[in-house]
């Protein structure tokens, strides 16, 4: 058996010390015919300016896709992306839509029963039967 | 012509894009941080609260530029106080317990701390540097806040342990955490269905989350506590 070195690999920990928002670029999609794109052009004119000026780690694209139904892309840090289609919508549903895109952290969406995740060791040891004072039986 | 511009208007029409006055926010609008802050809080509409943020006393040096730069670096601090009426309210001028002031030196002393913190009642141990994922979305609170969470039941190093009853006073420790962002979990579908039908339905549910990551967790001095 080979002897193999310890790997010890550092761990993101977003937050601690500086925080750094996932998704990092959005792509808006519209069209300027179409009626499906109508809530997305009001919702270009009208909130994305000062969306976008409230978010200033977020880089914005906006470009026509024309003949085509509205769509909002963030990428994320993590190098994921997430689309969504906002076809038919108002402008303040597109807004949920993008505040949901800004608040995501870009990974794949699972299922976690436990609400604690922790990559530190157990502060107070772990027990053993063999140390201490031992158990009565 | 005409239906154009009914057009642009229809596309602008957006019904509350404008902040209401400012005395109908919830918090006093400042310059720096705080009124940029509040336009940031537009986009969530719900109201919440902000502790305020310390204003410098007005120094003898009339240097107004930097010190709205320094505000500006300055986080936005929320107090996590929604379940306030579980403990009485600890008052400064409380003396601390014989105990408490000889054994917490000790527990500071050891390098690694746990905290048992309870958000609306539900306990989450927790060291510096884990994540949260807290069983609900909580309202108004955007990427990058921090909240402090100043309700622990247990204050713990790796010998000793502050239990409290039922909370442990929150000026023995401070706890901060970060939002980090709202996860969500893979769409459940429910099927409906009656005995002897054919008809089913399917219900979906997506629920949503905040994530908090314990930014910092630290014992206090008991001499900066008792002054």
């Amino acid at each position: 058996m080979t002897v193999k070195a310890l790997q010890t690999l550092t761990t993101g920990r977003n937050g601690v010390g500086a925080f750094i928002l996932q998704c990092k670029k959005m792509d808006i999609h519209y069209c300027d015919w179409a009626g499906s794109s109508k809530g997305m052009n009001g919702f270009i004119k009208s909130i994305l300016p000062k969306f976008a000026a409230a978010n200033p780690q977020i880089e914005f694209v906006v470009s026509p896709r024309p003949s085509k139904h509205p769509v909002v892309i963030g990428h994320y840090i993590n190098g994921r992306e997430k689309a969504i289609c906002v076809r038919n919508l108002e402008p303040l549903q597109i807004l949920k839509k993008v505040e949901l895109l800004r608040d995501a952290s870009g990974e794949k969406l699972r299922k976690v029963n436990k609400p604690v995740q922790s990559v530190n060791e157990s502060v107070r040891g772990v027990w053993s039967p063999y140390h201490g004072n031992g158990m009565a039986v | 012509m005409s239906r154009a511009l009914l057009r642009s208007v229809l596309e602008l029409r957006t019904p509350i894009t404008l902040l209401p006055p400012a005395f109908l926010l919830p918090m006093p609008i400042r310059l720096g941080a705080t009124s940029t802050a509040a336009a940031r809080r537009f986009f969530n509409q719900t109201a919440q609260i902000i502790e305020p943020v310390p204003q410098p006393p007005p120094a003898a040096t009339p240097s107004p530029s930097s010190s709205v730069s320094a505000q500006a670096q300055e986080h936005l601090e929320t107090t996590f106080t929604r379940e306030s009426e579980t403990t009485t309210p600890t008052t400064p001028s409380t003396p601390l317990d014989e105990s408490v002031r000889t054994l917490l030196p000790l527990l500071a002393a050891q390098p690694g701390h746990y905290v048992t913190i309870h958000i609306h009642g539900r306990p989450y141990l927790v060291t510096e540097g884990d994540s949260i994922r807290l069983p609900f979305k909580m309202p108004g609170a955007e990427p990058g806040d921090i909240l402090r969470l100043n309700r622990a039941s247990v204050v713990g190093s790796r010998d000793y342990t502050l239990q409290g009853a039922p909370y442990v006073d929150e000026r023995l420790f401070t706890c901060r955490a970060v939002v980090t962002g709202t996860e969500s979990e893979p769409m459940r579908v429910v099927v409906k269905k009656k005995r002897r039908t054919r008809r089913t339905t399917h219900k979906f549910s997506k629920l949503r989350f905040t994530m908090l990551r314990i930014s910092e967790v630290k014992i206090s001095d008991v001499k900066e506590i008792e002054g």
